[in-house]
């Protein structure tokens, strides 16, 4: 999903509306409204996801069939009629539609036509890998982004732009092709970390990078304009005249405010991650949600994307709801107002 | 993808900075013009055809007569990277063109439109974010089949909500403004003052972001070629060349490094130019 | 060979002869550096596919039931036949009635007994359950029931004779399961970690990673062409999941893994190069083969078949995309390592232009638009060339077919090649008349009964959804089902040959290249072979020195 513009933060805060008031008698009402929407955001992409399946070309029970076969033919009626019948696919369109939200509701998201399991158990299975991944990623993030802005942003004209550049630079990066060069520099040649990246500690370091760096650039531009703006401001003077040393500025006073904008684009990133997810996977050989994710729809496993469509969902609500409670930890001015 | 997405529009705030020399936007036209002279006549830069092979010389690294090396079946990389320039570039306009015109149709029915359609767009779009664009993007293309006309359709529908978002904020932030209230304080029309002062304020930095969001779209749509489901081989769309060259990535590093680069720059082009657009646009406001 | 009945001291002396050929198991393999052997340990080995079952009708499926399930018989370096669960069979007179003898005192690793009654269960389950739909298509048409005769005796009944039905069972796709554990356990639990009498067992699957297999310490039951008896030396197999051939090359070269699968012809002579030991597998069977639609579009016309043939060097082309690696095929009905293959196939067309070009013109394409793409009533020569990538066809195959598709225009046939994704594969696209024009692809056989299964005519009225030419030829199938029942080796021969011929003359179907399943080991790890039905990784005596 593309970010557009920074100008523009509240656009980037998703469930947010631009200048909310947040009031104190209204809290509970908010929170009321706040869980509504969600369950109509689920219901949506459940719904998309179960008609944009539905209009798969192709017929699903050959698909089944196929795929558990090796073969890519056509099949007689014979041979579909048990699989047709299993997964009640001659159902009207209609009916599989409500017997799934009747599903969804009971927290039953059905079996996978490929793996005979639960969807839940596959997705249980996979998810863990991908939350580290995304989490560490984050965490890398942040660091890279910190360092590399507090050493270069308002240093003068050079140094400055040159900070840009790279941000600009880094934010560009594709990661299917970053991830490649990783591995190519860091595991095939100078064989530092293992190819095979698993879910050890050492084997996250390079998938994390990969997602790290472009998430690095792109949070670096949004802060490094705010570093830039609060350097200027009365209280950095203040602090100076103080005797603060400039590291400490930096890092106490400045960073605190122009992280703001960069801790929203988070929240939308950590939803987000599971684009990149998939290709980190691929490149890192990594198990992860991403993967399942790919399998799921070139073998057409509705239930399985359904259930990964409905875990992204409920994990970008969530998200968006803990970029909410961080705004109000960092900025005192909004714990004040809530 | 994700966090490669279009750059957060940097607001040019130390004088400085811009009596400064625009040596990046120098260098971002001079890259644009040869871009747009591989786009529209690559025979002129190409010293081969994009399909021409050479079984006697694959895998060769590059060199004075192969500047880019030769791929497997001894196609000239550089050739491919110049005749591949007009399919991935298109795709990264077509695609920013449909996410754009998409965005503002839906930006501005979910600010402009009445209480009902404000909401219900609103919660397409809620449900548009919340929805994995990739997903959306495989969902499409194994629906259409694998084409241009399909990644810029993926790419485009893809990238929409986050720009629609964009146009309903500038749209609501340009009805609460000073000159809009003036306008209705002098009983100005309801269209006059949408026609005169709100669309033109909120759609103007569009321009802008169409250039920013030209390079996300090939990064996208390269992605996509990435994991096969993009424009197929031998075409010498980018990322399908990138895509072709893994297999060989120990052995002729070349054939992923360079179409790499090439993507890399040509975002990194499109995003100073639409960042220098929209300082400039910001400064016309003023 | 003739199914013939086994005596026990025919097994014997089978056994010994492969004991003292122990090397020959491992095809290609280097003498091994002396060393000592090493109990136990655990064999990291990185596969390239996964899987939705460990059971099933694929290829990626059988490599691994392999391991895990045991066959009725099995197939040794020199193609022949050799006992497994069944100790002896034999086939009657008419060729109608096959009786297996079982090895005594097997068990599953659920505890329950191998008998005939199992066994004749597996037959039914394959055939008439749908479990396993490769297994049918090998079966159907000829198969008509198993019994127990006695506790150790089962009995096969065929509809027509099919001489080379053992030859046949030993493919992965015949493995034999546990009854107590088809009947009582889920669909889940049998997909994922089906009960056999194999080397090893199903641990535990992480489902994107990898399978982990660990060591049946109660084995009794090892095929004849094992190198030993009794359990698996290694104690333990993580079978990983690795798609990218450069990862894997790069893992074995890191230590990260023991063994690879599917070693990319460019990385070939490198990695032997660095003391890796490299298995080369021919896959017998169908090869990589274009056959033409002969029901629809300009392939019904035999001229423009042959033009097509004659237009593309295709041996250049295999040579040097695959590296010396990948053989050359020119027989479009079965490969080079198939009992039965015929050489005059394989050389009927050999790149000519010009013969190209005259057949064209005799065909009525004597105009040319633009590109050099030759025409007729205004209409171009263009074909539809899908094929799936990534499953069926390779990165290596995929390249190849640029090269077809690149010479094929020099003659004037503009070839659209469509990379096709696994998921619109399997939802049957492309499989219609009217879709496709060439079919690219392999099967996987012990006999050159393939062509049975590829060329013959659909069951009762159906289409047969197999042949790719979507045209039914009466004189070749009668030709191919002469074959399949003739009891005489060099006779059958004669006849898959024919068949061939057949083939090749009407340009039904050009091959390009074998199919190599390919395995890297390190130097550390021995005794890992290749099995020879179709090519898996088989590591039950497999084991560390050192």
């Amino acid at each position: 999903m593309t970010l557009t513009s920074s100008s523009e933060t509240d656009a980037a805060v998703p469930g947010r509306e631009a200048g909310a008031p947040r009031r104190g008698p209204a809290t509970l009402r908010l929170v009321a409204g706040k869980a509504v929407g969600a369950v109509l955001v689920l219901l949506g992409a459940a719904t998309a996801a179960f008609f944009a399946q539905a209009s798969l070309p192709g017929d699903r029970a050959t698909v089944i069939l196929n795929i558990r076969a090796g073969q890519a033919i056509a099949r007689t009626p014979e041979e579909l009629a048990p699989i047709n019948a299993e997964y009640r696919l001659h159902d009207p369109l209609i009916v599989q539609y409500l017997t799934y939200l009747k599903g969804l509701v009971v927290g039953d998201l059905g079996l996978s036509y490929q793996q005979h399991r639960p969807v839940i158990a596959i997705i249980a299975d996979q998810l863990g890998a991908t939350i580290v991944l995304t989490l560490t990623a984050l965490a890398f993030a942040w660091i890279i982004m910190v360092v590399w802005v507090t050493l270069t942003a308002g240093r003068g004209p050079v140094v400055n732009a040159l900070g840009g550049f790279f941000d600009t630079t880094a934010a560009g990066l594709p990661h299917y092709w970053l991830g490649i060069i990783l591995l190519l520099v860091f595991a095939l040649t100078l064989g530092w970390f293992p190819v095979i990246g698993g879910t050890g500690a050492v084997g996250i370091i390079l998938p994390a990078l990969t997602l790290a760096i472009p998430l690095a650039g792109f949070l670096g531009q949004a802060t490094r304009t705010e570093f830039e703006r609060s350097l200027d401001s009365p209280f950095v003077l203040s602090a100076r005249m103080r005797g603060m040393s400039d590291v400490g500025i930096r890092l106490r006073h400045v960073l605190r405010h122009a992280v703001l904008p960069a801790v929203t684009l988070s929240g939308w990133a950590l939803g987000a991650t599971i684009s990149g997810a998939v290709v980190v996977e691929a490149v890192f050989a990594r198990p992860g949600i991403g993967q399942v994710l790919v399998t799921a729809v070139s073998s057409q496993d509705m239930p399985v994307v359904i259930g990964i469509v409905m875990l992204v969902a409920a994990f970008y609500v969530l998200a968006n709801l803990l970029v909410d409670i961080a705004y109000v930890l960092i900025d005192p001015r909004l714990r004040r107002a809530s | 993808m994700t966090a490669t997405a279009a750059p957060p529009a940097a607001r040019p705030t130390a004088p400085a900075r811009l009596r400064r020399q625009p040596w990046d936007l120098y260098a971002a036209l001079a890259a644009t013009a040869v871009f747009a002279l591989a786009a529209l006549w690559p025979d002129l830069l190409a010293t081969q055809g994009a399909f021409t092979m050479d079984l006697a010389n694959t895998l060769q690294p590059p060199s004075a007569a192969h500047w880019f090396g030769t791929d497997e079946a001894g196609r000239d990389l550089y050739s491919r990277v110049i005749h591949g320039t007009a399919a991935s570039l298109g795709i990264g306009i077509g695609a920013a063109a449909v996410s754009l015109t998409l965005a503002a149709v839906l930006g501005a029915l979910a600010a402009l439109g009445n209480r009902a359609t404000s909401a219900s767009v609103g919660w397409l779009l809620e449900v548009a974010f919340a929805f994995p664009a990739l997903l959306l993007s495989l969902l499409l293309i194994a629906v259409l089949g694998p084409s241009i006309l399909t990644l810029i359709l993926a790419v485009g529908i893809g990238t929409a909500p986050g720009y629609a978002r964009m146009v309903r904020g500038q749209i609501l932030g340009a009805k609460d403004s000073p000159y809009v209230e003036a306008a209705i304080a002098l009983g100005h029309s309801r269209g006059r003052i949408l026609r005169q002062h709100i669309l033109p304020n909120s759609l103007r930095p569009l321009v802008a972001v169409f250039a920013l969001s030209i390079g996300q779209s090939i990064v996208w749509a390269s992605s996509l070629s990435f994991l096969g489901l993009g424009i197929a081989p031998p075409a010498p769309e980018w990322g399908a060349l990138l895509d072709a060259g893994r297999p060989y990535i120990t052995v002729a590093g070349w054939l992923t490094v360079i179409p790499g680069v090439v993507i890399v720059l040509l975002a990194l082009t499109t995003t100073t130019l639409g960042r220098h657009l929209q300082s400039f646009l910001e400064k016309g406001e003023k | 060979m003739t199914p013939r009945p086994h005596s026990i001291a025919a097994i014997v002396a089978a056994t010994a002869a492969l004991l003292a050929l122990s090397g020959c198991a491992a095809t290609g393999a280097e003498p091994a550096p002396a060393g000592e052997l090493v109990e136990g340990g655990t064999i990291t080995y990185a596969h390239q596919q996964e899987p939705a079952c460990v059971f099933g009708g694929w290829i990626e499926q059988a490599y691994l039931s392999y391991n895990v399930l045991d066959s009725l018989v099995s197939l040794d370096a020199d193609h022949e036949v050799v006992p497994w669960l069944a100790e002896s069979w034999s086939v009657s007179d008419d060729g109608l009635q096959w009786t297996f003898e079982l090895k005594p005192d097997v068990k599953f690793t659920d505890g329950s007994d191998l008998t005939a009654e199992v066994v004749a269960y597996n037959f039914d389950h394959w055939v008439n359950q749908g479990g396993n739909s490769t297994a049918f298509a090998w079966l159907g048409g000829y198969y008509e029931s198993a019994t127990a005769v006695d506790d150790l005796t089962v009995q096969v009944d065929l509809s027509s004779p099919y001489p080379r039905l053992a030859d046949n069972l030993t493919q992965g796709y015949f493995g034999i399961q546990s009854q107590q554990a088809l009947e009582t356990r889920s669909d889940e639990e049998n997909c994922a970690s089906p009960i056999g009498s194999g080397a090893f067992v199903v641990d535990h699957w992480d489902r994107g990673q990898e399978i982990v297999l660990t060591r049946n310490d109660e084995y009794t039951s090892p095929p004849a062409n094992a190198e030993h008896t009794g359990p698996a030396y290694v104690d333990e197999i993580v079978w990983k999941f690795v798609a990218d051939a450069t990862t894997r090359v790069a893992a074995l070269k890191s230590g990260e893994v023991d063994a690879i699968y599917d070693v990319p012809a460019v990385q070939w002579d490198a990695t032997g190069d660095a003391g890796f030991e490299l298995l080369k597998y021919v896959t017998p069977g169908r090869p990589q083969q274009l056959t033409f639609n002969t029901a629809q579009g300009v392939f019904t016309d035999e001229k423009v078949r042959q033009a097509f043939a004659y237009a593309i060097d295709r041996e250049e082309i295999v040579e040097s995309i695959g590296r010396g690696v990948i053989p050359y095929e020119g027989n479009g009905g079965v490969s080079q390592t198939t009992p039965g293959y015929s050489q005059k196939a394989a050389d009927w067309y050999s790149q000519d232009v010009d013969k190209a070009a005259e057949l064209l013109d005799e065909a009525g394409w004597t105009g040319e638009d633009s590109d050099g793409t030759r025409t007729k009533d205004g209409e171009p020569l263009q074909v539809t060339l899908p094929y799936f990538a990534g499953s069926i066809i390779n990165a290596d195959g995929a390249s190849i077919l640029q090269g077809v598709q690149e010479q094929a225009a020099k003659s004037g046939f503009k070839v659209d090649l469509i990379p096709v994704p696994q998921a619109e594969a399997f939802a049957g696209a492309y499989s219609q008349p009217d879709e496709r024009d060439i079919y690219p692809g392999y099967w996987t056989a012990v006999t050159s009964g393939i062509l049975h299964i590829n060329w013959g005519a659909g069951a009762g009225g159906e289409p047969n959804n197999w042949n790719a030419s979507f045209t039914d030829y009466p004189e070749l199938q009668a030709i191919i089902l002469a074959a399949n029942s003739e009891p005489d080796v060099d006779a059958q021969n004669a006849l898959y040959e024919q068949a061939q011929e057949y083939i090749a003359e009407h340009a039904l179907a050009i091959g390009v290249y074998d199919r190599l399943s390919t395995l890297a080991v390190s130097p550390g790890l021995q005794g890992v072979w290749q099995e020879n039905a179709q090519g898996g990784p088989t590591f039950y005596d497999a084991h560390f020195v050192q």
